[in-house]
């Protein structure tokens, strides 16, 4: 049984005119049909308007299905009764650490979910802390989310949807407004919470460096999954990525730039040894 | 100048004060307002003094917080003193060109000024050792009767909790537009009441659709969190009644009584 | 345009308790026609330095000089001097307020006091210069694209035609394609109109590419101000301060410590791939 399961899901978005007339109808997401196992770790990667973040509002039940529709823990996301209870299960994080804290002090803000599904007071503390601790906030429990850097609001939203228990989180760009070192704060928490937590991961995001640990990865365009695979895999589609105006890391690039001057690598290199290792197996032969 | 108004601004130490329920704060507050106009000689005053003094003693805050508050309300307190001081009829004390001020405006304008103050100074004591989230939870339990007349008493205080929180957001954001702007030529000081108005459009657009724009966002992640509304809900930090909070409210009572006899009788 | 600064200093909230030192004895010389990228991580003092140039904030201590006038004299024309020194904040499209796009770019150059024909055509040719194509400009600023209303926002400061721009994270946001469309259009600016550039930014990769020199700021100070190849050989110290230099700096001195006789200056994909090519062959 699958914890997410998409099935030729649409979404259309209709704007209209002053007086309610249908002005124009763009279509988001286009046939999607993705499955995602408890415990991996997938990326969705696409150019800003690909409709990956569409998408991510589905398994939040934030967005229904034009056509097709979307399974969360084997509950069909259009059933109106079972809205709380998908909601609890696919928690998710969006872009903007600023507009989605809602508590004044990072400890009520983390048991703001738990409070609305109707946790005992002493089990909310409980979570709180285990919650704040999971992301390495607990030491900030009484401090102001406006003081706070952007990488550590984040992980505070992320705390905020841990406590809830839920088996999958969706997180929405949540480094596309933060600074590296805030970028990396963010993805080391949403790891650590898939290795440790055996939490189920689904990053949206338009950095390819964060998706090199993914176990899978759908690469997005006009509304449509056009790549999937292994990062390895897709990593090496060095041209086809550059199109769908997507980058690739630089040690990617540059393997591939060698590559084609002639030097014979193997494909889709991702980080910097594995680069430095195959050099050594070329300079040995040539 | 937005950011001298401490009022509404919460400092963060630990104090008895701090610890108490905003249920008793808000009342003691009330109460202490209540008694400023209740006292009507110099006696009442002094112990409304005392009892402030020693409130704020025990707060743990920095008198000087409390003080910066008060430049906010400067303005008003001069209305206030200079009204009073000018227009109240009565026996003249000193009369200089056509200008009077009488005994009776004396008296009333020193009275008037004082009870400001210490309103002012007293209410700044709530605001400053009460988180807002806690003052709204307080707000919403003690206005827990009026849910049965229909009043929306979990949304309201939803929305002033909400409020507050975004307060210094959209204050550092109107900062930056308005650098924005100046950066772009634009001028907001110069020019008669109706130019400065219109200079006013750069900022406030871009500021309303900022705040249209993050309350969608918010709204969204509080769905996405099973908000649905005070049914249903628990609370993290319930508000229950300790033994200080008791003691408390006998102090208040205490006090209350006391400035009415010692304010009026005496 | 020459821009001298002086021991600049900066304190916010001065005579609190609550006062913060964001700027510590800056000195910086900044030349006519030059390409800058100012780097540091969030809080370093960056944003509150460009501030500085166009008078925005006032030093607490320090001189700084604009052509050789200081612009902290009495009767300094600080307005005329926010037009030469353009400043585009961080997501400037958070300021457009006006019904049309062509309009927004006007409220700038309008602000100069220039006549309505002139008004006009520098926006024209401001929007030119951000490479948005005419169709657009009768459209409201919101119905457009994230990236579409960056370069908006950028052309509403560059109608004021100034001799110096400054680019506060212009690529924040934005996805890779819509990051290499502005520096790209930037880069192109500074190679047409040769009017000085600083790029604010906390991404080494960024700005490696463009720059001809690079400022690096940490704790309100100046770290290194050197040009890329020379500031980058100090990569663990910039990773001390939380920076990183572009990942092909790293991938040269791995190869170096492997036992590859490289050269580490490289800091551009082809120019790596030369080097080590060089070696290999």
């Amino acid at each position: 049984m699958n914890l997410i399961e998409t099935k030729n899901l649409s979404f259309d978005y209709i704007r209209r005119d002053e007086e309610g007339n249908v002005e124009g109808i763009t279509r988001a997401v286009d046939d999607v049909s993705l499955s995602v196992k408890q415990g991996d770790f997938i990326a969705i990667l696409g150019h800003n308007g690909s409709g990956k973040s569409t998408l991510a509002k589905h398994i939040n039940a934030i967005l229904y299905p034009t056509e097709g529709s979307v399974f969360v823990d084997g509950k069909d996301t259009k059933n109106e009764e079972e809205i709380w209870n998908i909601r609890q299960n696919a928690g998710m994080v969006f872009q903007n650490p600023d507009n989605q804290i809602i508590g004044q002090v990072v400890e009520e803000d983390v048991g703001f979910g738990p409070e609305n599904l109707g946790v005992p007071t002493k089990e909310i503390w409980e979570r709180v802390e285990e919650s704040l601790k999971a992301v390495g906030m607990y030491e900030y429990r009484k401090h102001s989310p406006n003081k706070l850097s952007g990488g550590q609001k984040q992980r505070v939203s992320i705390a905020g949807v841990i406590a809830m228990h839920p088996k999958c989180i969706v997180l929405d760009e949540p480094t596309a407004m933060l600074d590296p070192n805030g970028r990396k704060e963010v993805i080391r928490a949403a790891r650590a919470l898939n290795d440790v937590e055996n939490v189920t991961i689904i990053l949206i995001t338009h950095y390819m460096e964060e998706v090199i640990f993914a176990d899978k990865v759908y690469v997005m365009d006009k509304g449509q999954i056009v790549m999937q695979g292994t990062p390895r895999e897709v990593f090496s589609k060095v041209e086809e990525l550059k199109s769908l105006r997507l980058d690739v890391p630089q040690v990617t690039l540059l393997a591939y730039e060698l590559q084609k001057r002639g030097l014979q690598l193997p494909n889709g290199i991702l980080t910097t040894d594995e680069l430095v290792q195959a050099l050594k197996h070329v300079k040995i032969r040539g | 100048m937005l950011r001298d108004i401490t009022l509404g601004q919460y400092y963060q130490t630990d104090s008895v004060i701090h610890r108490l329920d905003p249920r008793v704060k808000l009342t003691a507050t009330l109460c202490y307002i209540i008694s400023l106009f209740v006292v009507k000689n110099i006696w009442g005053y002094l112990l409304a003094a005392l009892f402030l003094a020693g409130v704020i003693k025990l707060s743990n805050v920095p008198f000087k917080f409390m003080v910066k508050g008060m430049r906010a309300i400067v303005f008003l307190l001069l209305l206030t003193v200079v009204f009073n001081l000018f227009l109240t009829p009565g026996d003249p004390l000193i009369s200089i060109w056509k200008i009077t001020i009488t005994k009776q405006g004396f008296q009333t304008a020193s009275m008037m000024a004082v009870r400001l103050v210490f309103l002012i100074i007293g209410s700044s004591v709530m605001t400053l050792t009460t988180t807002p989230n806690n003052l709204t939870d307080g707000m919403e339990s003690m206005m827990n009767p009026l849910k049965k007349l229909k009043v929306p008493v979990h949304e309201v205080a939803m929305m002033m909790s909400i409020a507050l929180r975004f307060i210094p957001i959209l204050m550092e954001e109107t900062d930056k537009i308005m650098k924005a702007q100046i950066a772009r030529g634009a001028d907001f000081e110069s020019g008669n009441i109706i130019k400065k108005v219109k200079s006013l459009v750069p900022l406030l657009v871009p500021l309303f659709i900022s705040a249209f724009r993050r309350a969608n966002d918010l709204a969204m992640a509080m769905e996405a969190r099973c908000y649905q509304g005070g049914e249903h809900r628990t609370k993290m930090k319930p508000l229950v009644y300790k033994r200080r909070d008791r003691i408390s409210y006998a102090v208040i009572a205490g006090y209350l009584a006391i400035c009415i006899v010692v304010g009026r009788i005496l | 345009m020459s821009l001298l600064l002086n021991h600049i200093y900066y304190s916010y909230g001065e005579d609190t308790t609550l006062r913060v030192d964001a700027l510590k004895d800056i000195n910086l010389k900044i030349e006519d026609g030059e390409f800058i990228g100012l780097i540091g991580h969030t809080g370093s003092g960056k944003s509150t330095l460009v501030q500085h140039l166009n008078g925005l904030l006032k030093a607490t201590k320090g001189d700084l000089l604009v052509d050789g006038r200081d612009i902290y004299e009495k009767d300094y024309p600080l307005k005329e001097l926010r037009s030469k020194v353009g400043l585009v904040f961080q997501y400037p499209e958070h300021q457009l307020f006006e019904a049309t796009v062509f309009a927004d770019v006007c409220f700038g150059p309008k602000n100069l006091g220039l006549p309505q024909k002139e008004v006009e055509l520098r926006a024209y040719q401001a929007l030119k210069q951000v490479g948005l194509e005419d169709e657009f400009f009768y459209q409201s600023p919101f119905e457009l694209s994230g990236g579409q209303k960056r370069r908006v926002a950028i052309a509403g400061v560059l109608a004021m035609r100034p001799q110096v721009l400054i680019l506060d994270e212009p690529t924040a946001g934005l996805d890779p394609k819509g990051r290499d469309e502005i520096l790209g259009q930037v880069k192109k600016l500074h190679d047409e109109s040769n009017i000085t550039i600083i790029l604010v930014s906390h991404s080494m990769e960024d700005v490696a590419n463009y720059v001809g020199r690079i400022v690096v700021m940490d704790h309100g100070s100046i770290l290194y101000d050197d040009t890329p190849k020379k500031v980058f050989t100090h990569y663990q110290e910039l990773e001390k301060v939380g920076l990183a230099a572009p990942q092909v700096t790293y991938i040269m001195h791995k190869l170096q410590d492997e036992g590859f006789p490289v050269r580490t200056d490289a800091t551009t994909i082809g120019e790596a791939a030369d080097e080590i090519l060089r070696v290999i062959q």
